[in-house]
């Protein structure tokens, strides 16, 4: 058996009273690729912080490379790579003087660091960039750097925060084969993440969930124990499907999949009860499936669960209520959002997926009325932005990803201040709150500082200061991000519980597989939209059998690129 | 500590701090408006304080009393009225800042050789004011016969200041008190924004130790701070012409030494703090409001309780403060002021250290 490079015993940490994390035990053999998994909060930045000794933890024993992170916290410190999340390199700084620092004060010098650094960069594809200054990267580039500057003197083990949170797809693949590389040049890797299917590609992984250990092992037999569990459902009618699983008290959870399926999973021991006009088949469990069995709460009474009923709106014909044709705008030479036009219906999702920096947030805040367009014209709910931008914003819900909640303020003062900010008349006050609670599922958020919350109650809390005024229109820019799973899919039964009373929602994320939530996607890249249609039709286009929402975006990217070849 | 990592982290910095040059302004021009703002704002002087005059003698006497006090320079006529009611009145509204009644009889009673009763009042609101305006009309009074009626007749000298300019006791005062009050921001903000920033995670997990750490914050930061001295010692001495009378390379070298020990109570201020507020606050807290209270800055040491004594002696400033008069003002050397040094050389090694041992490379 290879070494222990990492070997924990009892590892916890407490901040006064609250412990944020306990009974850690594992060990991490060299040349391993190791995931911590687990949503925000779960105690995995504290995890790999105690491990890069770097926090002092205040139970257990930790050996990391031989050493004590207690007794030896230096040695520790000097030999291993630890990237923060976040960005931890100098803004005003070039990508080379990062990387000149980063060698500088880890003792790299002589000829070999100038061919290392040359080979680092040309790998992470940053050679262009030498001369460019940090802070103007993308983030996807910002990430590869960084990883870059950690792997200056060879690092025998790497520990890195969540190094693709927030990247996109093809920047994520190349951090990937960077990490690849280092594997195969025998470099222990420990990671946190909160995405599955990096979680899948791991030797061991560590779920985590609110401090506490779920599982360990490694992915293939965390998806064996569940296996028999997990079950893939197709059927004319989803709704109808959903309705069903929504009364068996044998399902933990399901979800509904890019292709028209439903994905279920339930109890051991229990069997799916039958549909009607649906065919239930077993599926291969994926982590996210192992992650949904790890966290399930216990068996709930039966009809307890039902958030909000999703009757199907009768057909009926739909307004549109976002219209922009050629929307431009400029930042200096800079176009961040160039030429786009869109119709968003009442009751449509429409998901815009892209890259950070593709323009985005930027045509959300054109729409909200929050930046004027450069060239071209939108409508929200009848209005011109532009012009009638007051008149837009008293019909609009925006949710930002960092959820703009008052942390100090209790949920109900949340809500009542942005009720009251909205203008909802006092003697509505109440009626108001009550109604966007429900629609937000937010029965038990209690009279606590808002700070006290879990990520995902916080989630649905800032859904219900959203939609308390009862919009006619809902952006939600990133609204899911660093959420589990599970809450993940009960907040978009939520977003198509409010669709269906007619809501128009634009909404923003980078979990590709929520893109399935949608009924049409926008591809963005460069400020422009390169795709714009519902995924099947886009796979089609694309020749694609599946309709795998990663391979259409890279896809649509490539042919992008390749006309602009052509163009240029 | 490596001399190659500490010129690293030093050199990483003067590239951060030259591409900030909103801030790099900001740390040279500000030193230079708080010399200028106080050097005209705190005057110590006390002229052309309104006097009310009311003479009830109407005499060649009378009216050569009153010459004298406008005459001296140190008060101008606000009023001559002819009843002490509306000279009450002048004093209860503040127009006037002190009065001089004299009696019918004064000439009189003068050549016959008595003594002629004068009252002179003076508002007390503010009390040093009052304490110098009392002690100036005391004196015009004394000397007003110009036959000495002492026999002993005084003769008070006044050394280092002969004019008594308050601008040549509070420019080298402010050298002392500018480079308490902005070098320690500067560091404070340095550390305190990479810990903001999240780019202290990449230095937590490196080789570099704590002491090697605050050197090379240390080091761009102690150049600037010295140019910041260079600027108000040459606006000190060129634009205020205050004279120096002691050696100006004595003044520079022992001020270097008082740069390192201010920028490195910044560096210790931004181990202890997480934030950059915080820091802000702190570095006020304990750097310019006792540097600008507890130095002698304005207030005199000696004056206070003993307690508010000791704890002056606990800060840097009133050492260099007092280097800085001493050299500025009185020619003092290095024999008359080497304990002074001796202070300053052990409070910066002792505040370095601490600084170093305070950066834990931990982030709880």
């Amino acid at each position: 058996m290879a070494e222990a490079v990492v070997e924990a015993r009892g590892l916890g940490r407490r901040y006064g009273a609250r412990s944020v994390l306990e009974n850690i035990d594992l060990d991490v053999h060299a040349g391993q690729v190791f995931g911590v998994v687990g949503p925000d909060g779960a105690g995995k930045s504290t995890l790999l912080q105690m491990l890069a000794a770097i926090l002092r933890p205040s139970a257990g024993t930790c050996q990391v490379l031989g050493r004590d992170v207690r007794r030896d916290p230096a040695g520790v410190q000097a030999r291993v790579g630890y990237m923060s999340q976040g960005f931890s390199l100098y803004d005003r700084l070039t990508v080379a003087e990062n990387l000149a620092f980063a060698a500088d004060i880890r003792d790299v010098t002589g000829p070999d660091r100038a061919v290392r650094g040359a080979e680092l960069l040309r790998m992470a594809g940053l050679d262009r960039f030498q001369h460019r200054r940090e802070g103007q990267l993308s983030g996807g580039m910002r990430k590869k750097l960084a990883l870059c500057a950690n792997l200056m003197h060879e690092p025998p083990l790497l520990i890195l925060d969540e190094p693709s949170l927030g990247v996109d797809p093809l920047s994520r693949r190349e951090l990937w084969r960077i990490l690849d590389r280092a594997r195969t040049e025998g470099r222990t890797i420990v990671f946190a993440t909160s995405y599955m299917d990096e979680a899948d590609a791991c030797d061991r992984v560590l779920l985590l969930r609110d401090g506490k250990p779920l599982a360990l092992g490694a992915p293939q037999e965390l998806r064996r124990d569940v296996a028999g569990q997990v079950y893939r459902i197709t059927g004319p009618a989803l709704d109808r499907i959903e309705a069903a699983l929504e009364t068996d008290v044998g399902v933990i959870s399901f979800q509904r999949r890019a292709g028209r399926e439903v994905r279920a999973q339930v109890r051991d021991g229990s069997r799916l009860a039958p549909i009607e006009a649906a065919v239930a088949e077993a599926a291969v469990p994926t982590m996210e499936d192992v992650f949904t069995f790890a966290s399930a709460p216990p068996p709930a009474p039966p009809g307890a669960a039902s958030a909000a009923p999703p009757q199907p709106p009768p057909p009926r014909i739909r307004n549109d209520v976002i219209v922009s044709r050629g929307v431009s705008v400029r930042f200096g030479d800079f176009k961040a959002v160039d030429d786009v036009t869109i119709t968003v219906a009442e009751g449509e999702i429409l998901g815009l997926l892209g890259p950070n920096g593709a323009g985005k947030t930027t045509l959300i805040r054109i729409l909200c009325g929050l930046l004027s367009p450069g060239e071209g014209t939108a409508e929200v709910a009848g209005f011109d932005v532009a012009r009638q931008s007051e008149a837009v914003r008293a019909r609009i819900g925006y949710m930002s990803q960092r959820f703009s909640l008052y942390p100090d303020l209790s949920a109900r003062e949340n809500l009542t201040f942005f009720a009251r900010a909205y203008g909802v008349p006092r003697s509505q006050l109440r009626e108001r709150i009550a109604w966007a609670s429900a629609r937000a599922s937010l029965e038990n958020a209690g009279e606590g500082a808002v700070r006290d919350l879990s990520g995902a109650t916080r989630q649905r809390l800032a859904l219900a200061c959203a939609i308390v005024h009862r919009p006619r229109v809902l952006f939600l820019d990133e609204p899911t991000s660093g959420v589990d799973p599970l809450s993940r899919f009960r907040f978009w039964r939520l977003i198509a519980a409010l669709a269906a009373d007619g809501v128009g929602i634009v909404v923003t994320t980078h979990y590709m597989e929520e893109a399935a939530f949608c009924d049409r996607l926008g591809l963005m890249m460069d400020g422009r939209l390169i795709a714009l249609g519902p995924l099947t039709t886009l796979a089609g286009e694309l020749g694609l059998a599946t309709p795998d929402v990663e391979a259409v975006f890279l896809g649509f990217i490539e042919r992008e690129r390749a006309g602009q070849g052509r163009a240029a | 500590m490596k001399a190659r990592r500490v010129l690293a982290f030093a050199r990483k910095e003067v590239l951060e701090i030259s591409r900030d040059r909103f801030t790099m302004g900001v740390a040279l021009f500000m030193p230079l408006m708080m010399l200028f703002l106080f050097v005209y704002g705190i005057s110590l002087d006390v002229d052309r304080a309104p006097l009310i005059v009311v003479d009830h003698d109407r005499t060649a006497a009378s009216r050569e009393l009153q010459a004298r006090f406008l005459n001296s320079g140190y008060f101008v006529l606000q009023a001559a009225p002819e009843d002490e009611r509306s000279a009450e009145h002048a004093l209860m509204r503040g127009t006037a800042r002190a009065a001089l009644f004299i009696p019918p009889g004064f000439s009189a009673r003068l050549g016959r050789g008595e003594d002629a009763p004068v009252q002179f009042v003076v508002d007390g609101t503010y009390a040093s004011t009052a304490a110098i305006l009392s002690a100036y009309g005391r004196a015009i009074l004394h000397a007003y016969p110009e036959e000495a009626r002492l026999p002993l007749r005084p003769e008070v000298r006044v050394w280092y200041n002969p004019q008594l300019r308050s601008r040549n006791f509070i420019v080298p005062g402010l050298f002392a008190v500018i480079l308490m009050a902005f070098p320690p921001l500067l560091t404070a903000l340095a550390v305190a924004r990479e810990k903001e920033l999240g780019t202290i995670a990449q230095i937590y997990a490196s080789p570099l130790t704590g002491s090697e750490f605050i050197a090379g914050k240390l080091l761009p930061y102690a150049v600037i701070a010295y140019a910041e001295l260079l600027l108000v010692v040459l606006g000190g001495v060129v634009w205020f012409d205050v004279p120096v009378r002691g050696s100006v390379g004595l003044l520079l070298a022992v001020g270097l030494l008082y740069v390192l020990c201010t920028v490195s109570i910044g560096l210790l201020v931004s181990t202890l703090v997480r934030t950059q507020l915080a820091a802000m606050l702190t570095a006020l807290i304990v750097t310019l409001m006792p540097a600008f209270l507890f130095s002698g800055f304005v207030y005199p040491l000696f004056t206070m309780p003993p307690a508010f004594q000791a704890y002056a002696s606990v800060l840097p400033t009133r050492y260099f403060l007092e280097f800085s008069r001493g050299v500025v003002l009185r020619g003092a050397g290095l024999g008359d002021l080497w304990p002074n040094v001796l202070v300053l050389a052990a409070y910066t090694a002792t505040v370095f250290a601490l600084a170093a041992w305070r950066f834990r490379k931990r982030i709880a």
